[in-house]
């Protein structure tokens, strides 16, 4: 029943990992730039709510501090940042460079305040378990799940039927109509980012309660729902968050037949199949 | 006097990676985080071949820069294929794919630990241990890499490459292959890499898996940056500028394990600051 395990360990990982799909597709689709700082956002999450926790404030609190806080560091980046390099006509390649240096900043600088070692949460509900259809299920997995099918199921209400769903929506199919539009399409990028680092930052909670928090952690995790959402088609929530569970259950299954250390391998492996026979991804028209 | 000696080689080496980033990221404008992978599979087979064949140091580099080459090839066509911004996602997985096998192919790399007692390079007889000695045969190096990116500058393909970077659209219409030059201008920097990895290995006797990570990928981007994209003067002086970085920061007294951290958020803040405020760096040209 080895594989079964796998395969349950694949879908609740896979849900961590469509957040982080669903906030990068978010974020790619709306300014069509490769952010690489999310990933370190993903880390700062983790590390704010271990600080608050460590302070004494309840677990719920320091999970709602911690979405909040990275919500706002996400429009302080955009804000101070890419729309500053975004005035000045800067190019993609640019952009990129200047997110990269970003992350590597934040990164490092997690590092340098709580040291590269890992760091465990200690709560002790954390890891009881629970039986289910004869699987079992600890409580930070139960979690896990949960917040990743109300991730999707609010990404997609929210794209869909809320006014600043639909305007990022348009800003997205068209920057140069939503601009003449008045749609404000900075305004919107600001809020794309804040709505995208708040959802990366609740896997980036979630995840190191089981695995510990390490400050390089989110480079790895931010590749592969890279890879998630273009293999879904960029654009699409449901193709993100499918492709993730796909991904996912696929590192897993893979332990069969080979050592965990070479899941990037799988990861990639499927990113260049997608290259090759469907490069615009599944869902695209 | 060995100690700048050190120094001096070791910069001379960047050059050739800086050469080989600036290629692809300066001059046809694609964005790369997995020149460190290959830099350190050129190293990884380089200090093979010598540790277990009687290969010659000079045919030891070549297969290793020619690999590269292939490596780079391999890897970049079926990204390239479909968009430049595709290849953000490529770049990274090299990186990250080449970080797990220097890491876990314990058998191949010596994993972790590293790879000690490469030895250093023979040709026609001598053997180049002393720092001053093998100084010469990075500047040949490096002089070498050089006049071969000055050459290529020159050249219509040159030409074509930065054509590409200003407008893709224009350069396909001409028709000429667009494809076709952005791998060749991979397969080149493929080639400058690798062969850095073999002087590199040959020249520290020893290798680990800490010199080919996405950390030193970032700092290779860096050395560029500052230096000056796009023009061989910012290649070369970059890492010279940067290699002396940690040689002040060792003046600072501050634990090693901050000191890292330190070292790798000062070259993430040379990256934001350069990108705001100077996109050419000291003798480039706008990015």
């Amino acid at each position: 029943m080895l594989w079964l395990n796998l395969l349950i360990n694949g879908l609740i990982w896979g849900c961590a990992l469509g957040m982080v799909a669903i906030s990068f597709s978010l974020i790619f689709a709306t300014t069509r730039f490769f952010h690489v700082a999310p990933a370190a956002v993903y880390s700062l999450g983790g590390y704010l709510a271990w600080s608050m926790m460590k302070r004494g404030a309840p677990e719920w609190v320091a999970l709602l501090g911690a979405v909040v806080a990275c919500g706002l560091v996400g429009a302080a980046i955009q804000k101070l940042l890419y729309e500053r390099l975004d005035r000045r006509g800067a190019t993609h390649l640019v952009v990129l460079i200047a997110s990269l240096g970003l992350a590597a900043v934040m990164q490092n600088a997690i590092a340098g305040a709580y040291t590269s070692n890992v760091l465990q949460f200690g709560l002790p509900w954390a890891n009881r378990t629970t039986s289910i259809g004869g699987a079992l299920l600890t409580n930070t997995q139960m979690l896990t799940v949960c917040f990743g099918v109300l991730s999707y199921l609010g990404a997609m209400w929210f794209a869909h039927r809320t006014l600043l769903g639909k305007r990022i929506r348009a800003v997205a199919s068209n920057p140069f109509l939503a601009e003449i539009t008045r749609l404000e399409p900075r305004r919107v990028h600001i809020a794309v980012m804040a709505i995208g680092s708040a959802m990366v930052c609740i896997p980036g909670v979630l995840v190191p309660l089981d695995l510990g928090l390490q400050p390089f952690g989110g480079v790895p995790m931010l590749l592969t729902a890279t890879i998630a959402v273009i293999a879904g088609g960029v654009g699409s929530i449901s193709g993100a968050f499918l492709l993730a569970l796909v991904i996912a259950v696929l590192q897993n299954l893979s332990l069969l037949v080979m050592p965990g250390e070479w899941s990037i391998g799988i990861t990639f492996g499927i990113f260049i199949i997608f290259m090759l026979f469907r490069p615009r991804g599944l869902f695209t028209g | 006097m060995d100690f700048f000696a050190t120094y001096l080689a070791l910069a001379e080496i960047y050059v050739l990676l800086g050469l080989s980033t600036n290629l692809l990221v300066g001059i046809v404008g694609i964005f790369s985080v997995s020149q460190a992978a290959v830099f350190g599979v050129g190293a990884y087979i380089t200090a093979f071949l010598l540790m277990h064949s009687s290969t010659p140091f000079p045919l030891a580099i070549l297969v290793a820069a020619g690999l590269c080459i292939l490596l780079n090839i391999l890897v970049t066509l079926p990204s390239l294929r479909v968009s430049g911004d595709y290849f953000v996602v490529t770049s990274f997985g090299i990186q990250l794919l080449g970080t797990a096998v220097f890491t876990n192919w314990t058998k191949g790399t010596g994993g972790a630990n590293g790879l000690p007692g490469v030895p250093a390079p023979i040709i026609l007889g001598h053997e180049f241990i002393e720092p001053q000695e093998f100084l010469l045969l990075s500047s040949i190096g490096m002089g070498l890499g050089c006049l071969c990116f000055w050459l290529i500058m020159r050249a219509p393909f040159g030409g074509l490459l930065r054509a590409i970077r200003e407008d893709e659209l224009a350069v396909a219409a001409l028709g000429k292959s667009v494809l076709r030059a952005k791998v060749s201008a991979a397969a080149l920097a493929g080639a400058f890499a690798g062969s850095a990895g073999g002087l590199y290995a040959t020249f520290l006797s020893f290798i680990d898996p800490s010199s080919f990570d996405l950390d030193a990928s970032i700092f290779l981007l860096t050395m560029v940056v500052v230096g000056g994209a796009r023009t061989l003067a910012g290649s070369v002086l970059g890492p010279f500028v940067l290699l002396a970085l940690p040689q002040i920061l060792a003046l600072i007294d501050i634990p090693a394990s901050f000191a890292a951290a330190l070292r790798q958020l000062i070259y993430g803040l040379l990256l934001i600051v350069f990108m705001l405020f100077r996109p050419q760096g000291l003798l480039g040209e706008r990015l």
